[in-house]
């Protein structure tokens, strides 16, 4: 395989030549579809960046962006792997008041370090997760019934707990949504060193990993993109993390705590879903439930983990907002569930199951932040903002069904 | 043709759906390098004896052995540690999966904690060349391919995890004629890779083309066994329908087959 390297993919020895330009878009995993949304995130950051007169890219708008956005965020992972297997959860929102006030009791009333208080309540998040896909997996209720109930079983126990609110919380606590990594490195002129270094990491790790990827599949002599599209789709990545490191080393803290968190975890998600058996698992239960049962897929105990899964980053995103808002109140989260759906649908996942990305979810979300703060820049009323985001997630997912029907009478 | 111990031996095999008698003592061999073509008018229990075969469904009464040994098959996943494989009438496959996962579904390759994605295509690869199929790519997602092709997947999917045997339920049923000769020819190889091969189908031109025994199933009953070179077709329609085949003119079957001449 040491040819010239400007050729377009060499065919491995003994398999057909040339594979249609149409299916190798397909075997890429529905590749194309994925840049689309990115593409579509492009262009309202430009579009809100014009009608605000370049306020929205403004570093302390884009170091609060993910700080506002960062509950959606983690939420849209668990729920787009919900989504996948076919479910869906609306008490996720619900979830993350009755965390929230389990995890500033322990801080305030029994006066825990907030370290261990996270760990409580990420473990409650578990065992509410735990209780839900007991319900789902193994007696066989359908999600939309027992997440309903969720959402009024633990609206209701946050109420309970959280009589009223609980403010007071530790410093260090409320860094977790509020507060950035601390810019030890100082200052190059005027940019923070330690955001410049993370995010001259994360570009190499992401160039890195990529090689790595590439010839591993040359080594087992199988497809590879051509060198051209990923050289240029390594360039744009590299480009796009570089503006956002830039702009972020200008911000008033530099890197946010949250992002490195959301990071983290979209890092370890994307893993899961794309790489492992279990991530695999979840496709085939979203994609034809019977068959992966007769396949000898466990799909109960997929769903089961589906759901636990939920409930510990919804106990995440409890802590996220309840550090953001200083303070535990039984009315947090509210329609927190939609904002999470919506992310996942306008990032690409079906209705029906089975298709759906972390990295799609994620998009998403970002795509309902920038509307919300570029709207919010503009002055734009609440109540409008709240009718021009339900239009987009209508428009987005209608533009979607109407692409996969055309490509489907093709 | 066949070796002395069968491959699968199944005795007295009787199952009940509540009143109905699915299946009553019903006995079934199949050895190596054979294709044993179970036939049968609709409910006559083929399916459900298959399902027992595949570990999807239990017998009440009976016994089953693989290669001498008395065996029980709780569940698909057993079956497949028994080297059994099967191709379900209502083809289990993922649409929104590419071929290769398909092949690997429930039984990935491992690698650390992740999975062995390219050892699994090269995998892939082999097996769909081993058949000579004519899948564009194993990247390709399900949806894309057509009905014969997505067969073809199926039966691909049974050589992954070296079988001994093979369940083919009614897999010509939805396919046309050029489709049907392609999987046709995947049985042979089947029979040839040295597979016993159990054959459900209705067709009997199929079925006469491919398998070496006919196992004539009625009411839950075995009602003949037939070397399919010698048998002719008025004597295993005879069989199924139960009448003698003095009564059968071919003006008078039964539409079973529109290629039936």
């Amino acid at each position: 395989m040491t040819t010239d390297t400007n050729l377009a993919p060499a065919a491995p020895p003994g398999s057909k030549p040339r594979v249609p330009l149409s299916q190798r878009m397909q075997g890429l995993g529905g590749n194309a579809r994925q840049y689309g949304i990115f593409g579509a995130l492009v262009v309202i950051v430009l579009l809100f960046q014009v009608l605000t007169d370049g306020k929205l890219l403004l570093a302390n708008n884009v170091a609060a962006l993910f700080q506002q956005n960062a509950y959606v965020m983690i939420l849209a992972i668990g729920m787009v792997m919900v989504i996948v297997a076919g479910h869906i959860d609306l008490s996720v929102g619900s979830v993350v008041a009755f965390v929230g006030g389990i995890v500033a009791v322990t801080m305030r009333d029994f006066d825990m370090p907030w370290v261990v208080a996270i760990l409580i309540g990420l473990a409650v998040g578990g065992v509410v997760g735990a209780w839900q896909g007991f319900w789902v997996a193994y007696v066989g209720i359908p999600a939309f019934i027992v997440t309903l109930a969720g959402m009024l079983v633990f609206r209701g126990l946050a109420l309970v707990i959280v009589g009223e609110t609980v403010a007071g919380l530790p410093s260090q606590f409320i860094a977790i949504s509020k507060g950035s990594l601390p810019n030890f490195l100082g200052f190059a002129s005027n940019m923070d060193v330690v955001t410049l270094l993370i995010g001259a990491l994360a570009i190499v790790a992401i160039v890195v990993s990529q090689l790595r990827a590439r010839s591993s599949l040359r080594k087992h002599e199988l497809y590879v993109e051509p060198l051209g599209a990923f050289v240029a789709k390594l360039a744009l990545i590299a480009i796009g993390i570089g503006i956002l490191t830039v702009i972020l080393s200008f911000s008033a803290g530099g890197t946010p705590i949250v992002l490195v968190i959301v990071g983290v975890l979209v890092v370890a998600y994307t893993f899961l879903m794309g790489r492992t058996v279990f991530g695999r698992h979840i496709y085939a239960i979203g994609g034809n439930r019977l068959a992966a049962g007769l396949s000898g897929v466990n799909t109960r105990r997929v769903d089961f983990w589906i759901f636990v899964n939920m409930g510990v980053l919804a106990g995440a995103a409890a802590i996220v907002t309840t550090a953001r808002a200083g303070a535990a109140i039984a009315a947090a989260g509210q329609n927190f569930e939609l904002d999470a759906i919506a992310a996942c649908f306008i990032g690409g996942a079906a209705v029906t199951g089975g298709i759906g990305r972390i990295s799609g979810a994620i998009v998403g979300a970002l795509i309902m932040g920038v509307l919300n703060m570029g709207l919010s820049i503009m002055s734009v009323d609440p109540s409008w903002q709240m009718a021009i985001k339900g239009l987009v997630l209508l428009l987005a997912v209608a533009f979607d069904l109407i692409n996969k029907r055309r490509a489907g009478t093709q | 043709m066949s070796s002395d111990v069968p491959l699968l031996s199944m005795r007295g095999i009787t199952k009940r759906f509540a009143a109905v008698e699915a299946l009553v003592g019903v006995d079934l061999d199949v050895h190596a390098h054979e294709v044993v073509a179970l036939v049968g008018d609709n409910g006559a229990g083929k399916s459900t004896l298959a399902k027992m075969v595949s570990g999807v469904l239990a017998p009440d009464a009976g016994f089953i052995e693989i290669a001498g040994e008395q065996v029980t098959i709780p569940t698909p996943t057993a079956a497949r540690g028994l080297g059994i494989a099967t191709v379900f009438q209502d083809l289990a496959l993922c649409e929104n999966l590419d071929v290769t996962s398909n092949l690997f579904l429930g039984r990935e390759l491992r690698l650390g904690a992740s999975r062995d994605d390219s050892r699994m295509e090269q995998i892939a690869r082999q097996v769909l060349r081993d058949l000579n199929s004519r899948i564009p790519s194993v990247r390709s997602p399900l949806s894309s391919l057509s009905a014969g092709q997505r067969q073809s997947v199926a039966i691909a999917r049974t050589l992954i995890g070296s079988p001994r045997i093979v369940v083919l339920d009614e897999p010509t049923a939805a396919l046309s004629v050029a489709q049907t000769a392609e999987v046709l020819v995947h049985i042979e190889r089947l029979r040839d890779l040295g597979l016993g091969v159990i054959l459900i189908s209705h067709n009997m031109t199929d079925v006469r083309a491919v398998s070496d025994r006919i196992v004539v199933l009625r009411h839950g009953r075995n009602n003949g066994t037939f070397d399919a070179a010698a048998v002719s077709h008025e004597t295993v329609l005879a069989a199924i329908t139960g009448a003698t085949s003095a009564e059968l003119t071919p003006r008078s079957l039964p539409p079973l087959s529109p290629l039936l001449r």
